[in-house]
């Protein structure tokens, strides 16, 4: 059981950390589009590697 | 003769147009080599296990030997140590899955075959779609769709406010990374290490028939190297195989499970 948690953890994580760029960084890019304003990109970015790192410690960490 | 197509135009890199294989019979589009190859796995694979468990006995011959220890290592280091309780039902998927891509991966160091099907992006996709079926189908089964989605979607513990920022993440992992990162990981190992030994093969070839001297004292170098990823690109293949399917058994043990 451990080596599979242990493989387990290491792709969610990786999938958390893709997923909290890709859609919150996707919102921030249009925002930035949309509103002229073209630090919202980075802005999305920083938003979602902060929701994916929250998650990874709800799912890893609170154990 | 040697000088066939070096004619002194310097070294051509292989590049993505060398997994672009042409049609083997002119008039039929879409049977190229890989395309071949895929069937030849299958038959492969079939042949092989349905011989090697035909003679099935008590004192295994080496064949059943050989069968049997494949077939227990899916069963038991996969199926049964991640998924747990009612693991036999999705052995013989991870079975097909696993003697299914370690074939084709491993066609690629086969002489003459020496092409991996999966450094085209389809099939791993189709694969990667299998698996992502699979599990979201034996979750909803198991749970509802109801509660499968609100699992997913909704982490325990968190206040609600917090849900707006979290629940896309776990979607987009759920639905649209984790299919995705199955197949491309797959793709781009077999896709990489195809190309890796076509550089330092076709390099060694080339330094061979360079007219410097240097070259062809260097050129066997080359071929030394090309020969020691290979053995290094076995590794890679096995491991992909392995991968691909444990995770498949991953995502469907996580699917079962009542919270994540």
């Amino acid at each position: 059981m451990a080596r599979g948690n242990e493989a387990d953890a290491y792709w969610s994580i990786f999938g958390y950390l893709v997923s909290g760029l890709l859609f919150w960084g996707g919102v921030g890019y249009f925002a930035a589009r949309f509103f002229d304003k073209p630090y919202l990109t980075l802005i999305g970015l920083l938003v979602g590697i902060t929701g994916a790192i929250y998650l990874i410690w709800l799912r890893f960490g609170r154990q | 003769m040697i000088n066939l197509h070096f004619s002194g135009e310097g070294f051509v890199p292989p590049s993505t147009n060398d997994f672009n294989l042409p049609p083997i019979f002119e008039n039929i589009a879409w049977l190229t080599k890989p395309v071949l190859l895929v069937f030849l796995s299958v038959i492969l694979v079939s042949l092989f296990f349905v011989i090697s468990a035909r003679k099935a006995a008590v004192v295994p011959s080496k064949l059943q030997f050989a069968g049997e220890s494949i077939y227990a290592f899916v069963r038991n280091d996969l199926a049964r140590d991640v998924i747990g309780h009612d693991f036999m039902r999705f052995v013989p998927y991870l079975f097909t899955l696993f003697t299914f891509v370690l074939t084709n991966n491993i066609f690629g160091i086969v002489p003459f075959l020496q092409f991996p099907a999966m450094s085209h992006v389809g099939f791993p996709y189709v694969l990667a779609l299998f698996s992502f079926f699979v599990f979201h189908y034996v979750g909803i089964r198991k749970q509802g769709l109801g509660k499968y989605l609100k699992d997913i979607a909704f982490m325990p513990g968190v206040p609600k406010a917090v849900y707006i920022l979290l629940t896309p993440i776990e979607i987009a992992t759920f639905f649209l990374v984790r299919p995705l990162t199955l197949s491309l990981r797959l793709f781009a190992n077999m896709f990489a290490g195809h190309l890796l030994l076509l550089v330092f093969i076709m390099g060694g070839e080339y330094m061979l028939h360079d007219s410097h001297l240097i070259m062809k004292i260097f050129a066997p170098f080359s071929f030394t190297f090309g020969i020691a990823l290979t053995f290094f690109e076995f590794m890679v293949q096995c491991l992909q195989a392995y991968i691909f399917t444990l995770l498949t058994a991953l995502y469907i043990a996580g699917a079962l499970a009542d919270e994540h």
